[in-house]
């Protein structure tokens, strides 16, 4: 939904209201120094928070509203990445990156905006996901046309394409240490190629395994997350833990609804996906615990590792809210657009 | 009023030197003798020794050079002289007293011991009533000097005593008016300020971990400096210390508003924050092995931010929690006396109230370890403590309860004879009992002893009423079973000897007869019995001496005399001494025809070498086998079958 058709037989306040009630969270990112956090929503627009000022002792309600909104795309924002000096955002088929120094002086000024090679020009093909290759310094895409593009970072330019998905790409992740990248997509198929020569080394179709497989949610793959050794990919099969090497499902964990976002933390796997809590589970497979939320479905999850004293866990969804945990195991307060 | 003045001071100098003698003798005999010496009136007298001993104990503690041991053999000596008389009661108290006023603490511990050790003089009745206010005093100006925090054992010893020294309702020992401590309130950073523990607190919690999770929060070592914290979980939680410090709060409406919003709040993170069980108690088993699970008691809660992560994952501090919630709802709920009738929940707060408890409840059962069992006494405490409550509302009666001041029923059997010398002296000897009713029943008969005596009072059976039935069985033609016969019946028998013993001499004839059981005796008592009733009781010549002599060896108790051969024909003795007297040595013929067996004849030669004795012995055991069948007639048929007519001549015209 757009502003503007309707203003005039809306007021505005009723209208910025309707906005937020049909806002959601699609992605959130930390910034390197982990003070702000980045939060991209349906309507294209990013918010940047304080954490600093919502953590501290006199923290009011004002310090819960962003410092910065700004629209970056057309579309939903619905990847953010953030680098050691760069956000990085993608909406409708384009990736464009920000200086978060700029970010935090309230200068919203994209550095540049690319948009990889698209066969078909008559649809441009949303980005769903970005992961960033340190190893060599190149941001994988996953996009809306099968593929997954490769963008090297230092000279700006394109370098690979991998093909061999026969439906759009939900999630991808990056294995650092083979140098391969994974990437999870709608038909179900869990590919994982070699970032060098860009050839799809195995290819995991994650719903023909019986333990896994959940037909009546049906076969894609909408998050993916490895741990070098093992993997986490779940959608509409259940959250699955893999063991790479063997390329077998070691654990199978037992959630409910569809799981769109999940992450490893210490010894403890944490996922979020249909249902308002975020899922605490082992790594044998048992929920531990699972923690109410205020969205009703929640989509992103994020973990700041930047810093010690703001080292907290955001969940955001169906919401314009944006659950901050300090305490993993409740919410401590929220953060609203 | 004495004729001579006692002098104070020269008196009192007496009774301090004969003190400082007293105490180098270790024994009160001295002063026991000075006090009788002096003359002048006890109680003066008294005084002045109380006097004494206050200088004595002054001059000790001035000196400094005495112990704590000295002070104590002082009060000893005082204690002694209380019980001799010779001082007064409050004495031993005002000295204690004025020795934990003049010390430092650590030896008022070991004069405190010293009174913990003789609660039970203190309690005896010539000290108790003088001094309970003293030592009352005493332990509570003790109390003022503790410190709570750091003299905790030593607070607690004071108040133990006290509980031992005073009855249960005892008014000052108790919280009448349920007043609360507002004193103890929890102080936390109400605003960021320089973190007092900083780096020191990150090498505590490396050293001493509490138990927690480990994968929850950001415990794991090497701790980092500094960690996000919750200010505002953190402030609205140590608010609520402030309504469980004073709970009258509660009632005006806007506090109870920020209770209820922070209370939700709170309660909504112990629900959403699970303790894991495993976890916890895991670790909980390991620490108690290696630490010896000492239990650690916080008198005041740590209240700083940094400690709110542990606190929340930590089961105990939990529990102390929800248990304070629990406490403080009983409070607003209940029926105190001293509570304003301003105090009153209305129907939200009371439905609050109630929703609150239970979700409490929950969250306890869930807390672990133990949370069920814990939620259950936790419960019934709570029950037991309305009971108190209503035992303060009520004004603490006592528990003692008094014996109710009934009249014993009158037993008129057991009553002792009133004094003639007032009742029954009027000239219709009528007794007046002062109530009609009691008056008639009394007069039935007047004099107990008669009443006593009266025929119906018999309530012991006659020996045949009780006998008849036995009798009747006992008869052959009657054709009763052994087993069926009454005799066998335990309770017969037992009842059967008592009787016995009042009524019948057949009891007291010592006997060689063994009987196998009690049937087999009642059955040949029967048959004595038998064989003397229906005649009336007669009077009973008992025979013992000859009897002692003879043993006959049959199967029937040897009888003595006793049978009564009056109005029946049965055979007298004198009769039967004649026949024997004449038979002699023809016994023997005259035994055939009175069917007597080979086996009694043989045991009749052995028993007597005596031809007369024999015969006797023969006339007497057909008489013990006939009973009632052992007439005149018989033996006269016997003797002419024999062929002693001319002896059944003389019998029958004897």
């Amino acid at each position: 939904m757009r502003r503007g058709g309707k203003t005039e037989v809306l007021n505005n306040k009723q209208c910025i209201y309707m906005e937020l009630l049909h806002m959601s969270v699609f992605s959130q990112s930390f910034s390197p120094c982990g003070r702000f956090l980045a939060a991209g929503n349906n309507y294209g627009e990013i918010a940047l928070f304080s954490l600093s000022a919502a953590l501290s002792p006199e923290a009011t309600g004002l310090n819960q509203k962003p410092v910065l909104t700004f629209t970056a795309h057309e579309g939903p924002v619905f990847s953010l990445l953030s680098t050691d000096c760069h956000l990085l955002s993608a909406g409708n088929g384009e990736v464009s990156a920000w200086s978060w120094a700029e970010l935090t002086k309230k200068n919203a000024k994209p550095l540049w905006t690319k948009r990889p090679n698209y066969k078909s020009s008559l649809e441009i093909p949303e980005i769903n996901s970005m992961a960033v290759n340190p190893s060599d310094n190149s941001l994988v895409i996953g996009g809306g046309d099968n593929n997954v593009h490769i963008l090297d970072l230092e000279h700006g330019a394109f370098k690979l394409v991998l093909q061999g998905h026969s439906d759009y790409i939900h999630c991808v992740s990056v294995r650092e240490r083979e140098a391969e990248i994974l990437s999870g997509g709608e038909d179900g198929a869990v590919r994982i190629w070699d970032s060098r020569t860009g050839q799809s080394v195995h290819c995991i179709e994650v719903y023909k395994y019986k333990t896994c497989a959940r037909p009546q949610y049906g076969k894609w793959i909408s998050c993916v997350t490895t741990d070098s050794d093992w993997m986490l990919c779940g959608g509409g099969p259940s959250l699955s833990l893999w063991h790479l090497r063997s390329l077998s499902p070691t654990s199978i964990f037992p959630l409910t609804g569809c799981q769109r976002q999940a992450t490893f933390y210490q010894d403890m796997i944490l996922a979020v996906g249909e249902g308002s809590f975020v899922s605490h589970c082992l790594l044998g497979g048992e929920v531990k615990a699972q923690i109410p939320c205020m969205p009703q479905s929640l989509n992103t999850l994020q973990l700041n590792t930047n810093s010690t004293e703001h080292r907290v866990l955001t969940a955001g969804g169906s919401s314009s809210h944006i659950d901050v945990f300090t305490n993993l195991s409740y919410r401590a307060f929220s953060l609203s657009f | 009023m004495s004729p001579h003045s006692l002098k104070f001071v020269d008196t009192k100098n007496k009774f301090s030197a004969s003190i400082t003698s007293a105490l180098a003798d270790k024994n009160s005999k001295s002063l026991i003798n000075t006090f009788s010496q002096i003359i002048g009136n006890e109680a003066e007298k008294k005084t002045t020794l109380d006097q004494a001993l206050r200088g004595v104990l002054g001059d000790q503690i001035v000196e400094k050079k005495a112990g704590c041991d000295d002070y104590l053999s002082l009060i000893y000596l005082s204690i002694d002289a209380v019980t001799e008389g010779i001082s007064s009661a409050t004495t031993p108290f005002v000295l204690l007293g004025d020795v934990l006023d003049c010390l430092p603490l650590d030896q008022c511990d070991k004069i405190f011991s010293f009174v913990e050790e003789n609660v039970s003089t203190w309690k005896s009745n010539s000290f108790y009533t003088a001094g309970k206010n003293y030592l009352l005093r005493m332990c509570n100006d003790l109390l003022r000097r503790l410190s709570k925090s750091q003299n905790t054992v030593f607070c607690g010893r004071i108040q133990l005593f006290l509980a031992r020294l005073f009855p249960l309702s005892e008014k000052s020992g108790l919280n009448l008016q349920s007043q609360f401590n507002l004193d103890n309130i929890t102080v936390f950073n109400k605003n960021e300020q320089e973190s007092t523990l900083g780096q020191k607190h990150t090498e505590e919690k490396e050293d001493c971990m509490e138990v927690e999770e480990g994968e929850m929060g950001e415990d794991d070592a090497p701790l980092p400096c500094s960690i996000p914290i919750d200010y505002n979980l953190y402030r609205k939680f140590w608010t609520l210390q402030d309504y469980f410090r004073n709970p009258v709060q509660c009632y005006e409406k806007f506090s109870w508003m920020t209770f209820l919003k922070y209370s939700d709040e709170t309660l909504a993170v112990f629900k959403s924050y699970k303790l894991d069980d495993m976890q916890a108690s895991k670790r909980k088993l390991e620490e108690m092995r290696t630490s010896g699970g000492e239990h650690v008691y916080f008198a005041k809660f740590l209240t700083s931010e940094k400690l709110m992560d542990l606190q929340l994952s930590d089961s105990n501090f939990r529990r102390h929690i929800l248990l304070q919630y629990l406490i403080l709802f009983q409070y607003l709920k209940g029926q105190v006396k001293f509570k304003s009738s301003t105090c009153v929940l209305n129907d939200d707060q009371t439905t609050w109230i109630e929703e609150t408890t239970k979700l409490v409840y929950q969250l306890l059962r869930e807390t672990p370890p133990d949370g069920d069992k814990f939620a259950t006494m936790v419960e019934h405490i709570l029950n037991t403590e309305e009971n108190w409550n209503s035992w303060k509302n009520e004004g603490c009666p006592s528990f003692v309860k008094e014996r109710t001041v009934d009249d014993k029923p009158k037993r008129p059997t057991r009553k002792r004879q009133a004094p003639e010398d007032f009742l029954g002296k009027g000239p219709d000897r009528k007794i007046f009992m002062g109530n009609d009713e009691l008056t008639r029943l009394w007069n039935l008969n007047p004099d107990n002893m008669e009443a006593c005596k009266s025929d119906s009072r018999e309530f012991m059976p006659s020996l045949d009423e009780f006998f008849t039935e036995a009798i009747e069985q006992a008869d052959p033609a009657n054709m009763v079973e052994e087993e069926y016969k009454v005799v066998r019946n335990p309770n017969y028998g037992w009842r059967a000897l008592r009787l016995l013993s009042r009524r019948s001499p057949h009891f007291f004839q010592p006997t060689n007869q063994k009987f196998k059981s009690l049937a087999d005796y009642l059955d040949s008592m029967v048959s004595k019995l038998a064989k003397e009733l229906p005649k009336d009781i007669p009077s009973e010549e008992i025979k013992t001496g000859e009897e002692d002599d003879d043993d006959n060896g049959d199967n029937l108790l040897k009888d003595s005399n006793d049978s009564p051969s009056i109005q029946s024909k049965l055979v007298t003795n004198q009769q039967m001494d004649d026949i024997a007297a004449k038979l002699g040595a023809q016994w023997k013929m005259l035994a055939s025809h009175l069917e007597m067996k080979a086996v009694e004849l043989r045991e009749i030669e052995t028993d007597s070498e005596d031809v007369d004795m024999q015969a006797k012995l023969l006339l007497v055991a057909w008489q013990d086998r006939e009973g009632t069948q052992a007439t005149v007639e018989n033996l006269t048929t016997a003797l002419n079958a024999a062929g002693f007519s001319q002896i059944a001549d003389s019998l029958n015209e004897a």
